[in-house]
């Protein structure tokens, strides 16, 4: 499934870039995010529990980041296995000025298998799209508040 | 699958159900369409159930002060071949005949259905064009949310923890209203790929209101706005009734799944709005 988009975030870029890969802001914006450790230098391993109305599952993941080009792009690896089912995905957020703040483009793949790929197929682009506006809204908050 | 342990309450009142639910912790259980099924699956393990199925006076359709009250356990059979709603609420009545199957409309309920606010659920096309509202209750309290305030994105409804959907209200519809929902089933699980609800009120050869509600289009249920203005006023020619239709998907991020892309999905909902349109207008 490929998933594209663009959020803005109050940040000049340079900023925004920072804000996208500290571990604290991201904890605090990931969807259940329950613990975020940094394991090696652009390497995280999550925990989250993710709900959405009466589905619940907990998953494991691993976040790398890659191709760092401060501060204009970079891309995101992410692995995360659960119960209910297990995601892999692989984009490129773009950040670019636009009126003193920051528009991030991602681009990117993802695969959703298992149980919750095989019920839930038909919802899977829009709670894909849903956990993401979630994330860049508690982005846009983090971003605001700091 | 068997699902995993959970502790279950049937309570007799709903202020009693209210009470075991107030701290949010426990799920509440209408027909069980929905949360029973991913019980199962485990995707949902709720460590509390309180079954609302025992509380008497929660399902029931009456016409009282203009309005129609609908009881949020209501079924959808119910609903499709009550006497009040096909004579003065007819777009509601048509919407539930058309969901999922006959043992699903049998134990379903309506409640239950737009609490769990599945994004291609059938109702809310109807229910956005009735403009509709809905009574929610919680332990010492209730209010009274308008259906376009009620879903706020994909599986997410304005209900806060320890609330539950208690009455849905939908207006009692003067004669010449012209209804009709057209929905394109997805052939598994019968869920509309894309429903489109139409409601019409022609006076003097002119549309004097237009209403139309999508769903199973994007990530939440809306009214097509655009729609909407392009009708009112008009004389509802055949160019008129294309190019409302042709508007229905306007501004809208359309869901994408095996099944249908998202511009198939869009290219669905304007020939349906067409089709709902024409089919209300014969009716207005």
């Amino acid at each position: 499934m490929r998933i594209s988009g663009a959020y803005t975030l109050p940040a000049d870029p340079e900023r925004a870039y920072t804000l996208l890969q500290d571990p604290e802001a991201l904890a605090a914006s990931m969807p259940g995010c329950r613990e975020l450790v940094r394991t090696a230098e652009d390497e995280y391993e999550m925990k989250m529990n993710l709900v959405i109305s009466s589905i619940q599952g907990l998953f494991a993941g691993k976040i790398r980041v890659a191709d760092k080009e401060f501060p204009a792009r970079f891309r995101l690896i992410v692995e995360g296995d659960g119960k209910i089912g297990f995601m892999k995905g692989e984009g490129v957020l773009t950040l670019s000025p636009v009126d003193g703040a920051t528009e991030v483009r991602y681009d990117g793949e993802v695969q959703v298998g298992g149980m919750i790929a095989g019920v839930g197929q038909r919802l899977l682009d829009a709670t894909a799209k849903y956990l993401i506006k979630r994330f860049f809204e508690k982005m846009r908050e983090w971003a605001c508040h700091e | 699958m068997i699902p995993q342990n959970f502790e279950y309450e049937a309570p007799r009142t709903l202020e009693e159900a209210l009470q075991l639910l107030a701290d949010g912790s426990a799920k509440p259980l209408a027909g069980g369409m929905s949360l029973i099924p991913l019980m199962k699956l485990r995707l949902a393990a709720p460590e509390r159930v309180v079954d609302l199925g025992r509380i008497p006076g929660l399902s029931y359709v009456r016409e009282e002060d203009g309005v129609i009250r609908i009881g949020a356990m209501t079924t959808h059979y119910e609903i499709e071949s009550s006497p009040v709603l096909k004579a003065r609420c007819p777009l509601l009545a048509a919407t539930a005949a058309q969901i999922g199957d006959m043992q699903v409309r049998n134990v379903g309920t309506i409640g239950g259905s737009l609490a769990h606010a599945d994004p291609a659920a059938d109702y809310p096309a109807a229910l956005l064009a009735l403009e509709a509202q809905v009574r929610l209750a919680r332990a010492g309290g209730e209010r009274t949310v308008a259906i376009a305030d009620f879903f706020t994105d994909v599986f997410t409804t304005a209900l806060e923890p320890g609330e539950i959907l208690r009455e849905v209200i939908v207006p009692a519809e003067a004669p010449g209203t012209g209804v009709s929902y057209q929905k394109v089933a997805h052939p598994a699980s019968g869920f509309a790929v894309v429903g489109i609800a139409v409601r019409l009120r022609r006076s003097q050869g002119k549309i004097t209101l237009a209403r139309l509600g999508v769903t199973g289009l994007a990530a939440k249920p809306f009214r097509a706005l655009a729609a909407e203005r392009l009708l009112e006023g008009s004389s509802a020619t055949e160019a008129d009734v294309r190019a409302a239709a042709g508007a229905v998907a306007d501004g809208v991020e359309a869901n994408s799944d095996l099944y249908a892309s998202a511009e198939y999905r869009t290219h669905l909902a304007r020939v349906y709005a067409a089709r709902a349109l024409r089919a209300a207008l014969q009716a207005a």
